[in-house]
């Protein structure tokens, strides 16, 4: 059994920053797409596509720094905390990420016909920053209060 | 959500109501360039609905009803995207619906039933409702009355711009499906065909053309 919970512990703590990689990678991949589709489109113009289309990466940064606050000696008190605290963050991030992949390559399909609407098309994907923010902020404030 | 449609549709110029357009916004050579994304099976089968249910395809009709016939019944046996076929069914079930209402007055319903038996599911709902203004169908196809009443008035281009806008809004539902998948690429394709057919109206050419038809029809016969 304490194999077990200690294997819990580890998965729980690289899962902030693993879940994490994986969501922004989804999401560029379709922001990135979808930026390369509109390359083809407008005349100018074309590093905002690429810097929105970046957007999602942002929250890998958030895993690596829950993964860093959960770091510690792994016992058998401390491990089921790290896995539930950190499972849990892993997943908000990866489907935050996802999901703004989506409003980034929603907004990129916008704007490109309509640029005057660039501006307020992100509004979306910053929304969404901020349920990330959320989940990340609170990992770190529970992460605290699981023993060393 | 295929990654490469994302970059198809995103490469796809906004395409404004057929009605509000002053130009094509983008070129028949261009948007051939962009389909190339398309995987070959979805760009098979859109060349297969393009040239059965596009609005210009009367270009290419087939003389008789039961080439045409014949034509789509392999045509959908070749179709297998559930949204394509959806759409290429509803195409057909709106030619048979007008044909109905255009041949009611000339032919008798059995005489109907043998031309276009197997292009339509409404096909028997039609003919054993024949003498109904409507043929019993204005529940499920509200446009019925309104074309009926163009056809009775002969008024041609009227008739067009409903069958387009009712097309159009068909296709725009599709695309609204899944806005970056293949539905959104072949809605595209569709309305920018639409786009063209009524960019390109000129009484002229259409006179002209209309001449050449009654030329051929006579060599024929």
């Amino acid at each position: 059994m304490e194999p077990l919970i200690l294997g819990l512990g580890w998965l729980g703590l690289y899962a902030p920053l693993g879940l994490a990689a994986i969501g922004s990678s989804v999401g560029c991949m379709r922001a990135g797409s979808a930026a390369c589709g509109a390359l083809l489109e407008v005349e100018s113009g074309y590093g905002r596509f690429i810097g929105v289309a970046a957007l999602p990466s942002s929250i890998t940064i958030y895993g690596i720094v829950v993964t860093m606050s959960l770091r510690r000696e792994l016992t058998l008190e401390n491990s089921p905390g790290i896995f539930g605290l950190g499972v849990l963050t892993g997943l908000a991030l990866l489907y935050c990420a996802i999901a703004q992949g989506d409003a980034c390559t929603a907004s990129i399909n916008a704007s490109k016909s309509k640029q005057e609407v660039f501006g307020i098309s992100i509004a979306p994907a910053a929304l969404i920053e901020g349920f990330a923010v959320f989940a990340f902020v609170f990992a770190l404030v529970l992460a605290a209060d699981i023993p060393k | 959500m295929a990654e490469q449609y994302i970059t198809l549709i995103s490469s796809l110029p906004y395409l404004p109501p057929f009605e509000k357009a002053e130009r094509s916004p983008i070129t028949r050579l261009k948007l051939e360039q962009r389909l190339h994304i398309l995987k070959p099976d979805d760009a098979r089968q859109l060349v297969i609905a393009e040239a059965l249910v596009s609005w210009r395809m009367s270009l290419s009709k087939p003389k008789t009803d039961q080439e045409m016939l014949l034509r789509c019944c392999a045509a959908l046996q070749d179709i297998s995207h559930p949204a394509l076929r959806e759409f290429v069914e509803f195409r057909l079930d709106q030619q048979t619906i007008l044909a109905a209402l255009r041949l009611r007055q000339h032919v008798f319903e059995s005489s109907f039933l043998e031309q276009v038996n197997g292009a339509s599911r409404w096909a028997r709902v039609i003919a054993s409702n024949w003498d109904s203004p409507d043929f019993k169908l204005a529940a499920v196809y509200p446009w019925i009355p309104q074309a009926r009443t163009y056809i009775e008035a002969n008024d041609a281009g009227a008739l067009d711009r409903l069958m387009m806008g009712i097309i159009w809004q068909q296709l725009s539902r599709i695309a609204d499906s899944n806005r970056f998948g293949f539905e959104a690429v072949f809605a595209f394709v569709l309305k920018w065909d639409i786009l063209q057919a009524w960019l390109a109206r000129d009484a002229g050419k259409a006179k002209s053309r209309f001449q050449e038809l009654i030329k051929e029809v006579q060599n024929d016969s």
